[in-house]
């Protein structure tokens, strides 16, 4: 048969290439079957017609990427849009904050004893292993009305009376802002280990403000890490689904929401579809954008997940 | 002088973050203890929701599926993951690309992306063919897919950071391919199986979307448990069965400490 052939051709010997089969074979085809499948499934579901239960039926259309954009049965509505928007922006400020927090910590700890490194970074690291469930309920319990960070905020006139931190789109930034924190400590840790310190002492010999040195001597050689830990924040972030669900109560949907609802329930697989591709595509345009600053920064690539 | 200034500056940042972290844990197993109903008072000290959870059947049936699909699926994804990392490994010199691809896709893939995919693939197959009935099943099946990417790597790099003429002195030795698996490779991977065992199983107790998902009416895990009793209405029996989860994470965290102690 040709296919052998070529097999033969390519492989040194038809054993090898049997060893190939034999060993790679029942894992490929166990993710070809259970996920490559599924998800061409779900990006065809995205191109079909809403039918009853939610389910898609075949007149194939682009009726669920217009329902995405806005537009259904009465008219131009802007809730969908305001979904993704607020994903965008919620990703955006959730991500930022982390890399404010993430930079003092990382490099505290690479300032702190050898010993003491691999014990810190596993504090910040531990309370990631819990549930996140557990975690967002942990933050629901704290910022719940009459609580002491409420009746603070309170005080201080940030919100109404008995209103509570929770829910609130503050209370979804806060909750991601938690559950990210590590991912951007640990690439950034990484990066600040290597950091050649003599650029920083050339930099402060020359009297370099401490901003000045920190912009010219330290970012350029932690943007590597950066850009990892950006991309491990920023993609998950933006699909994120138990935080704005438990933390946002309701007001704050992200495209996470969005999607999920239109499976429970059997509301509009079409539309929860066309919001996944949507996801797919913001995940592989990181990917391919870090990926690309990595080969040009150099060494960029190793970091990348 | 100033050095030293910013190093106290960052010394106090360092220990308000960790409050930071370690708060709203502090509060579920605080009040895990609380006598009374309320979620915003602490009144005493008492055990009763924790006596609660061992008379609710529902919270230990969840605790078992949770445990079951946790066994289970580490031990599929371990076989399979295995030959997959040997496979990698072996024909290391060829041309691979599509097979990594393959196998970064579950660990890029978004959760909620993943779990609905999975979700609507099971509920059509089912509907045409009538396998893959929503329950533990697909949820093995799913946590399987989730699972064969770590363990496959774990392996891999293990055998790379191996002596190559380690298999050629195997070889060598005219070593049956039997005998070779028996007393070669297994004995050096154990570490390695031993991890990936163990970050596999984590990987699925610590799961909520793409198990909430796949999942069916009699399969709900802890996790799931949890979320449902949220989204009814606090209880404050979640706060002793999340304490219980989070008791269990900080004895890892204290194990994994003492291992590295070790390694120093």
């Amino acid at each position: 048969m040709a296919t052998t052939s070529r097999l033969r051709r390519r492989y040194s010997s038809i054993r090898e290439a049997r060893h190939l089969l034999l060993t790679v074979a029942p894992g490929a085809a166990w993710i070809m079957v259970f996920l490559v499948l599924p998800s061409l499934y779900l990006m065809a579901v995205a191109f079909m017609t809403n039918g009853p239960y939610g389910l898609p039926q075949m007149p194939l259309s682009l009726e669920s990427f217009k329902r995405l954009a806005g537009f259904g049965f009465l008219g131009w509505s802007p809730g969908n849009l305001y979904t993704l928007l607020r994903s965008l922006w919620q990703t955006i400020i959730a991500t930022g904050l982390v890399v404010i927090v993430a930079y003092p910590i990382a490099y505290y700890i690479t300032t702190c004893r050898a010993k003491w490194r691999p014990i810190m970074l596993l504090l910040v690291v531990v309370p990631s292993w819990t549930n996140q469930v557990i975690r967002t309920f942990g933050w629901m319990n704290l910022l719940a009305p009459g609580t002491p960070l409420s009746s603070f905020a309170e005080s201080l006139g940030f919100i109404a009376p008995n209103m509570g931190l929770y829910p609130s789109s503050f209370a979804v930034t806060l909750g991601l802002i938690y559950n990210f924190l590590p991912f951007m400590v640990l690439p950034l840790y990484a990066a600040f280990e290597k950091l050649d310190l003599a650029q920083v002492e050339a930099a402060q010999d020359l009297y370099a403000t401490p901003v000045r040195a920190f912009w010219y001597a330290v970012f350029p050689q932690t943007l590597a890490g950066l850009l990892a830990g950006v991309v491990l924040v920023a993609i998950p972030a933006f699909g994120m689904y138990v935080i704005p669900e438990l933390l946002g109560g309701g007001k704050s949907l992200m495209l996470g929401n969005l999607v999920a609802n239109q499976f429970s329930g059997g509301a509009n697989w079409p539309l929860g579809a066309a919001g996944a591709i949507l996801m797919l595509l913001a995940t592989f345009i990181g990917l391919f954008a870090m990926r690309r600053i990595g080969k040009r920064l150099g060494g960029g690539e190793q970091v990348v997940i | 002088m100033r050095k030293r200034t910013l190093h106290r500056t960052l010394r106090g940042f360092w220990w308000l973050t960790l409050l930071f972290l370690y708060l709203p844990l502090a509060v579920v197993v605080l009040f895990s203890f609380n006598a009374s109903n309320s979620a915003a008072s602490f009144t005493g000290v008492s055990l009763r929701w924790y006596r609660r959870l061992l008379s609710n059947d529902v919270i230990l049936s969840a605790f078992s599926n949770s445990m079951v699909l946790a066994v289970v699926s580490s031990v599929i994804a371990l076989v399979i993951g295995c030959l997959i990392g040997y496979g990698m490994y072996r024909h290391r010199h060829r041309k691979l690309g599509w097979l990594i691809v393959l196998i970064y896709l579950p660990i890029v893939l978004p959760d909620i992306v993943f779990g609905i995919s999975e979700m609507a693939f099971f509920v059509q197959v089912n509907r045409l063919t009538g396998l893959f009935q929503p329950g533990l099943g697909t949820m093995v099946i799913a946590h399987v897919t989730f699972q064969i990417p770590f363990v496959a790597l774990i392996v891999y790099s293990r055998f790379v950071g191996l002596d190559p003429t380690l298999f050629e002195a195997a070889t060598d030795l005219y070593a049956t391919p039997a005998k070779r698996v028996l007393h070669f490779m297994l004995p050096t991977l154990k570490p390695a199986l031993i991890s990936a065992f163990f970050l596999s199983f984590t990987l699925s107790v610590d799961d909520f979307v793409i198990s909430f998902f796949t999942s069916g009416p009699e399969s709900a895990t802890l996790p799931i448990y949890i979320w449902s009793a949220i989204k009814k209405g606090v209880s404050p029996e979640i706060n002793a069965i999340a304490s219980l989860m989070i008791g269990a994470v900080a004895i890892a965290a204290v194990f994994s400490m003492l291992v590295n102690r070790r390694q120093t």
